[in-house]
């Protein structure tokens, strides 16, 4: 018995058991709130239903919302602006978040408050940054003015009111918001790089640019994927900013998938045609969430094989 | 291991961006909440706030932001709890046990985290309604908990697989349950793993902003977030009380982070990279 | 050394749970034992009915608490219990249509906005109230106001007040030009260029327009009214603007508001203006023309908000050429719940403060403007309102939007056509129309729209 317990073979029957009771609460959490509704959605994206119209009943149509989706040029147009969207801010926060990552992992005196200093728009509410930066962008009052032009109120810009701009503006909220997040996830990669790995190229005489894209680089390759892939994939879901800020206007420039599916589910109440929305969206995800797990998901288990 | 003359200026120009960036719009706002109304609106507007409190006594005694921080309080503290009672012993089972499965589990999990949060919303909507959690704080707090599952599983399965097996051995020669082993042999050592699980799942749960709008409709149940997207009035567009309530529902976070900011970065990568 | 590093941490989490403890155990109980002892209250007394009306916080809320005082005195075997929903009317729709679905037995009254009637009637959520509310009665409201409550020739809500759009302008600077009021739009255009050349060395930020152009419903009202004025109040075109929004004269129009007010008289900011931004503009003294609803009026004469008070003044929108001044129709309908186990006493509750006398209560009290015409005869609602003598003949040219339980589906594509044409000006706005008008009859192909 306790030469068995000893190997990391399986343990005894009655060890099996404990487990299973002690994963049991969570496989019914999980099942229940995340894995049952999924399938729920599903279900009901192969019917017809109209909040607003009983009379119509909830006939089952099959894959007509998802025929639909594919003619909708409004869902179109947000699947453009989503990807657009996507594209941009994470981009733009890899690149940020490469640079404050080689930043806070140096030693300085106050790393620990510089640290902190970048979490805040991690911490703070996207509900709050959202407000934060309609307030920014605002016409007549926003600081983005002020720090523009200064006094010269002639040259305000109301930056939301432009289809370009409005755009540009989320995108900047979210790069603010997110980027200590990726500087996160790339720091994590650079403190696994080995210090004696630079000394060696110290020796040989490499400059800091050098060290930085012969050795740094390559071997932030796998954090750097990490991030884009977790990026990418909350860049899809973003709702939070286009609700507060521009309610995806000007002129559906800023409409997102995820706000249009809102609006057909829960304005239009068009249940099943909205579901269809939200569903195709779990599906580009769930790629995309396969992809990461491929990546990164398995290393704990290989880990524990070896 | 010493910088030349130009990699200081690189890196004090790097902390000061990244600094000024990250804390510029915030100040911002907290300027905005400590001006008078009229300097709020002001044309051009100004930098410096007049060091008014108005906002401040209007938000807390006039727009019930105190019953909006109560709810918070109250499903993010909840949420927390509840999801470290039911992550804790999953993840001690997947780190340790070796239960057939585990690596599909772990991996669906990974899957489950990244769920968009619409698919789920209208099932879990006409669940509560069936079950009367729709107005209630548990009916948001179960969804919160099934959703901050997944990376606390992570995070401290992490934590747990990466100490000594030996305790646990010696624990079992001396005639521990494997319940036992858990309580009170690796649950003490794991604390600052279920401490960084509980601040990210307490921050996740405090920001949450969609499924707070649709579950919590009456006013009186509001969470903070839904409370100050929802502060405009038909009339008028109170900027300065909603830079007051964005100053008082950020305070507690910033607070958090101040003090574990050491934690937080360490759960952050855990759960997506060290693996 | 573990222990010593992670001590701070611990201690503050701990006092952070604890105090979420003790939050929740102080909390609850508190709000059960309240619940519980109403519930001994009504039912201790078997012939009271407790009523509750789900309503939006009130800007007002002395006026109606002293409302609802009055109705339980005069009934006092009727209590009314407030359940105060979201102030923004789409959360609200959302919190209504929710409690409907779900035939929430506990709700007995709740205010419709007037875009919502033909939903909820058709959806079987609101009481029909026709049987109640004979002719004679309904002759004594203002039209515009009994057909928004009206789907199918059924009547579903009762106006609480009249609300429609109106022209606010510079009384004092169009006195100093020499300009009476606008009768039509190509009136405005040149008199606001005027105006804005003639001050542009005094009055550099002076703007000729400021109006609600952001992607929202608002915008659908802004630009219905400008196409309602192309043709005749009574033409069937005024009455139904999506039979035409392709016609010569619809795109004409569209073209007008993009080429002459939003991107010449207004700034381009106006893409982003709701009701309180574009008002700010207003009161600041920064534009001569202003498109908003009567509560505006009390906003810009009250000198806490307002640099231009007593230089307002209020008249009809103007129309074009050949058509007549329509307004869009806003404001809140009464109605009850099909649910509701006590429809009796509700429509009682409704009856009171429709009456005469509430309706006076609330235009001297909360400056909610009459629905009942008779009102603007009456001496103290306009010794409280003198205003009310120059928007009578504006509430007259009140109109209902489109009516049909799609309505939500309607408006969203209305909203995006004049999103798109007006915030990417080089659009093709016949294109534009057609694919908007496209997308409307795909919907009206499942409920036909009234006319």
């Amino acid at each position: 018995m306790h030469m068995q317990s000893l190997t990391r073979a399986p343990r005894t029957q009655a060890d099996r058991h404990t487990g299973r009771l002690m994963i049991l609460p969570m496989l019914v959490v999980v099942s229940v709130f995340s894995l049952y509704p999924a399938v729920d959605s599903f279900l009901l994206s192969l019917h017809r239903w109209f909040l607003g119209l009983p009379s119509l009943g909830r006939p089952f149509v099959g894959l007509d919302n998802y025929r639909e989706f594919l003619q909708d040029p409004i869902a179109h147009q947000a699947l453009l602006v989503t990807a657009g969207f996507v594209l941009a801010s994470t981009a733009l926060e890899l690149l940020l978040g490469l640079g404050i990552a080689l930043v806070i992992h140096e030693h300085f005196v106050g790393r620990g408050g510089v640290r902190a200093a970048i979490l805040v728009p991690w911490a703070i509410p996207t509900v709050v940054a959202s407000q934060m930066w309609r307030f920014l962008a605002n016409d007549q009052y926003g600081a983005i003015n002020l720090v523009l032009f200064g006094d010269d109120i002639g040259a305000y810009v109301p930056w939301l009111a432009d289809p370009w701009s409005a755009f540009g503006i989320i995108v900047l909220a979210d790069v603010w918001k997110t980027s200590s997040f990726a500087a996160l996830l790339i720091l994590a990669g650079l403190q696994l790089i080995p210090d004696d790995l630079y000394d060696a190229a110290r020796v040989d005489g490499a400059t800091a640019w050098q060290r930085f894209w012969h050795l740094t680089l390559p071997l932030l390759k796998p954090a750097l994927l990490t991030a884009l892939l977790f990026r990418t994939i909350d860049a899809f879901r973003v709702f939070d900013l286009v609700f507060v800020m521009t309610q995806g206007g000007p002129g559906d420039a800023t409409q997102v998938i995820q706000f249009y599916g809102y609006k057909t589910l829960f304005t239009e109440g068009r249940v099943g045609y909205g579901t269809t929305i939200s569903v195709t969206v779990f599906v580009v995800i769930l790629m995309l969430s396969f992809l990461y797990v491929r990546m990164v998901g398995s290393k704990l288990l290989e880990r524990r094989a070896t | 291991m010493t910088r030349t003359r130009g990699e200081h200026v690189l890196l004090w120009g790097g902390i000061l961006l990244a600094v000024g960036g990250s804390l510029f719009p915030f100040l911002w706002l907290v300027s905005t909440s400590l001006k008078s109304p009229i300097y709020v609106e002001a044309i051009p507007p100004t930098w410096w706030p007049d060091g008014s409190l108005v906002f401040y006594r209007n938000v807390l005694f006039e727009h019930r932001l105190f019953d909006y921080m109560i709810n918070s309080a109250i499903v993010a503290g909840s949420t927390t709890g509840l999801a470290l009672l039911v992550a804790t012993p999953a993840a001690y089972a997947l780190a340790r046990l070796r239960l057939p499965g585990t690596a599909w589990i772990l991996r669906g999990l990974l899957c489950v985290a990244m769920f968009p949060q619409i698919v789920i919303a209208g099932p879990v909507w006409r669940m509560l309604e069936r079950l009367g959690g729709l107005n209630t704080h548990w009916g948001l707090v179960l969804p919160y908990v099934a959703l901050t599952l997944p990376l606390a599983v992570w995070i401290l399965a992490t934590f747990f697989n990466d100490l000594p097996r030996e305790l646990e051995e010696a624990a079992s020669i001396d005639g521990c349950t494997t319940g036992q082993t858990l309580m009170y042999v690796m649950l003490p050592l794991a604390v600052p793993g279920l401490f960084t699980a509980a601040i990210l799942t307490f921050i996740y749960a405090w920001n949450e902003f969609f499924f707070a709008l649709l579950i919590l409709t009456d006013p009186a149940k509001h969470t903070l977030p839904v409370g100050i997207a929802l502060f405009q009035g038909e009339f008028t567009m109170p900027w300065g009380e909603i830079a007051a309530a964005s100053v008082l529902a950020t305070l507690p976070l910033i607070v958090v982070v101040l003090l574990f900011q050491r934690g937080i970065i360490g759960g952050l990568s855990a759960g997506a990279i060290k693996g | 050394m573990l222990k010593r590093q992670f001590l701070m941490p611990i201690a503050a989490l701990a006092i952070l749970v604890g105090s979420m403890v003790t939050l929740v155990l102080f909390k609850s109980p508190r709000e059960t034992t309240h619940r519980t002892s109403t519930l001994i209250a009504t039912t201790n007394i078997s012939d009271r009915v407790t009523l509750r009306f789900v309503s939006w916080k009130p800007d007002h809320p002395k006026a109606w608490d002293e409302a609802i005082a009055r109705f339980e005195q005069a009934h006092p075997t009727i209590r009314i219990e407030r359940e105060i929903a979201p102030h923004s009317s789409t959360a609200y729709h959302d919190l209504l249509s929710q409690k409907l679905k779900n035939r929430d037995t506990s709700m007995d009254l709740f205010f419709m906005d007037v875009i919502w009637t033909s939903e909820f009637a058709a959806a079987g959520w609101a009481l029909p109230l026709g049987a109640r509310f004979p002719s004679s009665e309904r002759q004594k409201f203002f039209e515009a106001t009994i057909e928004a409550g009206t789907y199918r020739g059924e009547l579903y809500g009762i106006p609480s007040r009249i609300d429609s759009g109106m022209l606010y302008y510079r009384k004092d600077l169009l006195e100093q030009y020499g300009f009476a009021p606008p009768r039509t739009w190509d009136e405005l255009v040149l008199q606001a260029h005027t105006i804005v050349a003639g001050e542009r060395t005094r009055q550099p930020a002076l703007r000729g327009y400021s109006g609600q152009f952001k992607q929202y419903e608002g915008l659908v009202c802004n630009m219905l009214e400008f196409l309602g004025s192309l043709h005749g109040a009574s033409a069937r075109e005024a009455r139904n603007p999506l039979l035409t929004l392709t016609s010569p004269d619809a795109l004409t129009a569209v073209r007008f508001v993009r080429e002459q007010i939003v991107h010449a008289l207004a700034t381009r900011a106006v893409l982003t203006y709701q009701e309180p931004e574009s008002l700010a503009v207003f009161v600041q003294g920064k534009a001569v023309f202003h498109r908003n609803w009567p509560y505006a009026w009390g906003m810009a004469n009250d000198p806490r908000h307002s640099n231009i008070v007593g230089k307002v003044g209020v008249a009809p929108l103007p129309h074009f050429a050949f058509g007549e001044s329509v307004s869009a129709l806003g404001g809140w309908l009464y109605g009850i719940s099909a649910y509701s186990r006590h429809p009796e006493e509700a429509w009682t509750f409704i009856e009171f403060m429709t009456s005469p006398e509430m309706q006076r209560h609330f235009a001297m009290h909360a400056s909610l403007a009459p629905s009942r015409i008779a009102l603007y005869r009456d001496d103290a609602v306009l010794q409280a309102n003198p205003q009310y003598r120059a928007l009578f003949p504006v509430f007259q040219t009140a109109r209902p939007r489109p009516r049909t339980p799609v309505y939500p589906i309607i408006s969203h594509i209305l909203q995006r056509y004049f999103s798109r044409v007006l915030a990417f000006p080089r659009l093709d706005i016949r294109e534009e129309a057609e694919e908007a008008q496209r997308m409307i009859e795909r919907f009206e192909r499942l409920v036909p729209l009234q006319s």
